[in-house]
């Protein structure tokens, strides 16, 4: 799965990388600010994101979601403070809060893989709070599996 | 007082007492025959005047509030009552007018009103000046917090990042002990209130989330984890070394069995009365636990109990061990 990682401290950019090749994905690229994240977006087709918001030029991880919920690509938060993201969570699926444990973010990720093979995962594990909307796959069918 | 006559062209002043006379400085003899106008004088209110003039045309009572000037041009509140007196047959042949300088009374409320106007501006001021410093405190909070949360994960990031980098089981070991005490910390930092109870946490909320990452962390389904956990608000002072202490009793049944051949482990979290119990009951097969690992765990575990002042009971049967820590925590 080709994935986006967006995210200004880039030591974490870098572990979290490591995190999800191990985990068997292909990391596209890191955006630092709103306008890397678009750019990314454009020109890489990433198939699923991580989205911090305080970026490096303000909250702006929020809109950055919001384009990605508009383009139909699937994504999770990754913050600090939960309580930034708004009511309809921006489309997103849910949201890491940070500071995550390694463990939390490997059951995060194995859930959200599962998610997005269409599969429907029992219950979440606590690392990952899911948005009040159920996450429907059907709608954003993947089209391509070959980077599994 | 004094008596107007209205038969008489411009209504003058047919008769004036001592008072009036102390009062405004004009005599007698220099009021008579003079129309009340030369009481007035370029602040008297106009509305005011309009008002006494339309009642003593309509020949009805007044009562008006003027500013009035003395003969040596000083100004004076008056409050004067205007009655028109009639004869047999109803006709006005007087006007009665009294007097009553008002002025202090005046001027105490134009003082009040000053006083209640700075008052007002004053508290305005000050509302202001808390609102702002309110707004830049809680921003101030959430930055140290974000700060302090990614801190936290960066230096997570960075032990994790070596890991990956070194062949030698020994180095990883070591460091995975070295974050394992770190994620317990930021389970616990995550886990701060930052809402009205801001400077407290629950402690059973961080255990039960502590104790489901590190379980499951081990990637074994023989494990067993159960909970009895009861909400306990401490304060936030508190929450470093009470996060090490849970780590370290979870850690000590993962080490003595529980990562090697599964088992069961119960963690449980309630008040007892004013003392908060924190209870570890595991049931693991004994295996060899490395010396160092052991050594350096009850050093943790020591100096965050000796931090809370909290006590320790330990109690093993066969394969049972029961821990059971307290301590004293307020309301």
């Amino acid at each position: 799965m080709r994935t986006l990682i967006v995210e200004d401290e880039m030591l974490l950019a870098l572990e979290l990388e490591s995190e999800v090749e191990a985990s068997g994905h292909e990391v596209i690229g890191v955006a630092s600010d709103f306008a890397e994240a678009i750019r990314l977006i454009g020109r890489q087709a990433p198939q699923f994101a991580f989205v911090d918001i305080q970026l490096r030029d303000g909250p702006t991880g929020i809109e950055v979601g919001r384009h990605l919920a508009s383009v139909g690509i699937p994504y999770v938060f990754v913050s600090g403070n939960l309580k930034r993201i708004p009511e309809d969570f921006a489309g997103a699926i849910g949201a890491i809060e940070k500071p995550y444990t390694m463990n939390g973010l490997q059951n995060a990720l194995s859930y959200i893989d599962a998610l997005l093979d269409g599969a429907r995962p029992s219950s979440a594990p606590s690392s990952l709070v899911l948005s009040h909307l159920p996450f429907v796959m059907e709608a954003q069918p993947r089209k391509t599996r070959a980077a599994r | 007082m004094l008596i107007t006559d209205p038969r008489q062209d411009d209504n003058p002043i047919i008769f004036s007492n001592r008072a009036f006379t102390e009062l405004t400085g004009y005599s007698q003899a220099e009021l008579v025959g003079q129309n009340c106008r030369l009481l007035q004088g370029p602040d008297t209110d106009r509305a005011a005047v309009h008002k006494l003039r339309e009642a003593v045309r309509g020949e009805r009572d007044v009562a008006v509030d003027i500013l009035n000037y003395r003969k040596d041009g000083s100004t004076f509140w008056n409050a004067l009552f205007v009655s028109p007196v009639r004869d047999r047959d109803g006709a006005v042949i007087y006007f009665f007018a009294s007097q009553l300088d008002f002025t202090n009374i005046k001027s105490k409320e134009a003082e009040l009103a000053t006083a209640r106007f700075i008052a007002e501006a004053e508290v305005a001021r000050r509302t202001a000046e808390l609102s702002e410093a309110l707004s830049v405190k809680t921003d101030l909070v959430h930055e140290v917090d974000h700060r302090v949360k990614n801190n936290l994960l960066t230096i997570a990031s960075i032990i994790k990042l070596q890991m990956r980098r070194t062949a030698d089981g020994t180095v990883e070991r070591t460091l995975k002990s070295v974050l394992d005490r770190v994620e317990a910390l930021s389970t616990v930092q995550r886990k701060l209130l930052n809402d009205e109870r801001f400077g407290r946490f629950d402690v059973a909320e961080f255990a039960g989330d502590l104790a489901v990452d590190i379980v499951g962390s081990l990637g074994r389904p023989d494990i067993i984890l159960t909970t009895d956990l009861h909400p306990v608000i401490v304060s936030a002072s508190k929450a470093s070394p009470l996060a090490l202490i849970v780590n370290e009793l979870l850690g000590d049944a993962v080490r003595r069995g529980l990562s090697d051949g599964g088992g069961e482990i119960h963690l449980e979290i309630r008040r007892l009365n004013s003392h908060l119990l924190i209870r570890v009951v595991d049931t693991v097969t004994p295996v060899d636990v490395d010396k160092e690992q052991n050594d350096f765990s009850r050093a943790m575990l020591d100096a965050s109990l000796r931090q809370l002042n909290a006590k320790i009971h330990r109690q093993v049967e066969g394969y049972r061990t029961d821990v059971r820590v307290t301590l004293l925590v307020d309301n």
